[in-house]
């Protein structure tokens, strides 16, 4: 990524008429784990003032929303609403100022590609984020790269970051044995432990239900809903090859990944 | 009364004729010079010159963030130099300041290599631990205006839950950077090939080690060097104790280390900026 970066930052001083323009990219996105599906990305195009995330620097409630469910705004969850990135950048789709953003739904499978148009409506830097399921506040990151101004095709490889807001316990959010500890809530989603996952079209296996914890245990049928942030890049998930037992309820022979987890490929068409 | 009054002034006119009429007297020789005066007070200081300008410097810092989840950074060697110089080479052995850096965490020994070659401009000794997730302070170095044309950092810091992984930079490319240039750099770990991965208290430095009743400076540099092979390559992770007992058997059993001290790549960002 950095080679990448820097040959474009090459391009960019070379270029010296390089204004900053409404243009609309084609963002191609590639999943390059094998078992981690991505949610709903979210793209945004921004100026110096946004930034979605920092890698040493505590998560916004906005990205503790997008990593631990993959949540970007109210209509996808209304519970969300006031403490999600629509509320941080603004309607979608809009020229917000400082930023113009879009939500790419669907589920992106291991191993493909989706391409879409993007409106940058002049913002000089774009940024992507996704949360990766199953794991538990797992995303991966772009990282308010400057955007390229030069027609041409650009590759960028991003990096699998852990948003610190919730203890990778690695416990599948379907098991109704264990609940979040002081609340008695059930497993999964925001705010309470357990991966995200569901019944995921893309999902490559079957979680598995017997874990007893990993970055936490399982106490009295209780776990934990710590923080371990700030952001930094992921541990990876650790899984084992028990389905019923063990620390977990991932499969490590499954669910790992080593970085980079997604390939970017932007095109700037000639004007 | 009157009387004497006469007798003086025909003394006095005497006396005069003599002199009218009499040779002169050679003048007298010229008394000895009279002591030395006391010095005179000091004057007063005399007014501070003009700042220099600093025309001849191109002047750079480097802030380093550590990227782990729960591998604190030793004291870390931050070094701009020529093109040409390298602290290692991937597939040779370590040089001694390495591997000391690598297996007990200082790195004074990779500046002082560093000095002794002819490449060499300035450099850093960060001085302290970085923890996991955080971002280190500012360094500052200065080279000559004249080398910011052939510049290039290298960074080198300990994984201290390791045996002997190093993160850091090998000879990245910084040079002509105008003022107010960022260029950031995401950092691969490697492994100085200087000390077998056993993962055990005896043979680490760091709080790892140490809760398991080992670390400590003890703990670190070793003069035998026990690894697979003796030469520098990308680290492969630790392998740590998660699992040791599960069906799998993955884990390693004598490891001290936890699934908590696993890293992934990146492992550390390096910020370069010019300054002036």
């Amino acid at each position: 990524m950095k080679f990448t970066k820097l040959a474009s930052a090459t391009l960019l001083s070379l270029a010296s008429v390089s204004v900053s323009q409404a243009v609309t990219l084609d963002i191609e996105i590639t999943n390059l784990t094998q078992a981690q599906s991505f949610t709903p990305r979210l793209v945004i195009a921004h100026d110096d003032t946004v930034d979605a995330f920092e890698v040493g620097q505590p998560a916004s409630s906005a990205l503790a929303w997008l990593a631990e469910a993959g949540v970007i705004d109210d209509e996808q969850n209304a519970d969300s609403s006031g403490a999600n990135f629509e509320a941080l950048l603004g309607p979608v789709d809009t020229d917000n100022g400082s930023n113009t953003w879009h939500r790419f739904g669907g589920l992106l499978a291991p191993k493909a590609t989706l391409s879409y148009p993007f409106d940058t409506m002049g913002k000089p830097y774009l940024s992507l984020l996704s949360m990766l399921i199953p794991t538990n506040d797992a995303f991966v990151g772009m990282d308010s790269i400057e955007i390229p101004t030069e027609p041409g095709t650009y590759t960028y490889y991003l990096n699998a970051y852990d948003a610190g807001t919730e203890l990778n316990d690695e416990l599948n959010s379907a098991r109704t044995d264990v609940v979040e500890a002081g609340t008695g809530n059930a497993l999964g989603g925001y705010g309470v432990p357990g991966v995200a996952g569901g019944g995921a079209p893309t999902r490559i296996v079957d979680l598995g239900t017997g874990g007893t914890g990993v970055g936490a245990q399982i106490v009295n049928g209780e776990i934990e809903d710590g923080e371990d942030g700030p952001v930094h890049i992921h541990r990876n998930a650790l899984g084992d090859t028990d389905s019923a037992a063990g620390a977990s309820d991932l499969d490590s022979t499954v669910h790992r990944w080593l970085n980079p987890v997604a390939r970017v490929v932007i095109t700037v068409p000639a004007p | 009364m009157n009387n004497s009054i006469i007798k003086l002034s025909t003394l006095l006119l005497f006396s005069a004729l003599l002199t009218a009429c009499g040779d002169d007297g050679d003048t007298g020789p010229q008394g000895p010079a009279g002591p030395q005066g006391e010095a005179g007070a000091d004057g007063q200081d005399g007014s501070d010159g003009q700042d220099g300008i600093n025309g001849n410097s191109a002047v750079y810092t480097v802030q380093i963030t550590n990227l782990t989840y729960s591998q604190p950074f030793a004291p870390a060697a931050v070094i701009l130099h020529e093109s040409g110089f390298h602290s290692f080479n991937e597939g040779e052995p370590a040089t001694m300041g390495i591997e000391i850096m690598a297996e007990g965490g200082d790195p004074s020994m990779v500046i002082t290599e560093a000095m002794d070659s002819t490449d060499f401009l300035d450099a850093q000794n960060s001085g302290g631990i970085l923890g996991p997730r955080s971002m280190g302070t500012e360094l500052t170095l200065v080279v000559p205006e004249l080398d910011a044309d052939d510049l290039r950092l290298t960074v080198t810091t300990m994984l201290v839950n390791t045996n002997d992984a190093f993160t850091g930079l090998n000879a990245a490319n910084v040079s002509n950077m105008a003022v107010g240039d960022i260029k950031t750099f995401m950092t691969v770990t490697w492994d100085a090939g200087t000390e077998a991965n056993t993962e055990t208290a005896a043979t680490m430095p760091g709080p790892a080690a140490s809760a398991a009743g080992g670390g400590g400076e003890a703990a670190g540099y070793d003069v035998v060097r026990d690894d697979l092979a003796d030469a520098v390559r990308l680290h492969q992770g630790v392998v740590t104790s998660a699992n040791a007992n599960d069906p799998s058997r993955e884990g390693l059993s004598t490891s001290v280390l936890t699934e908590a001290h696993r890293f992934d790549f990146p492992t550390s960002r390096v910020v370069i900026t010019r300054t002036r």
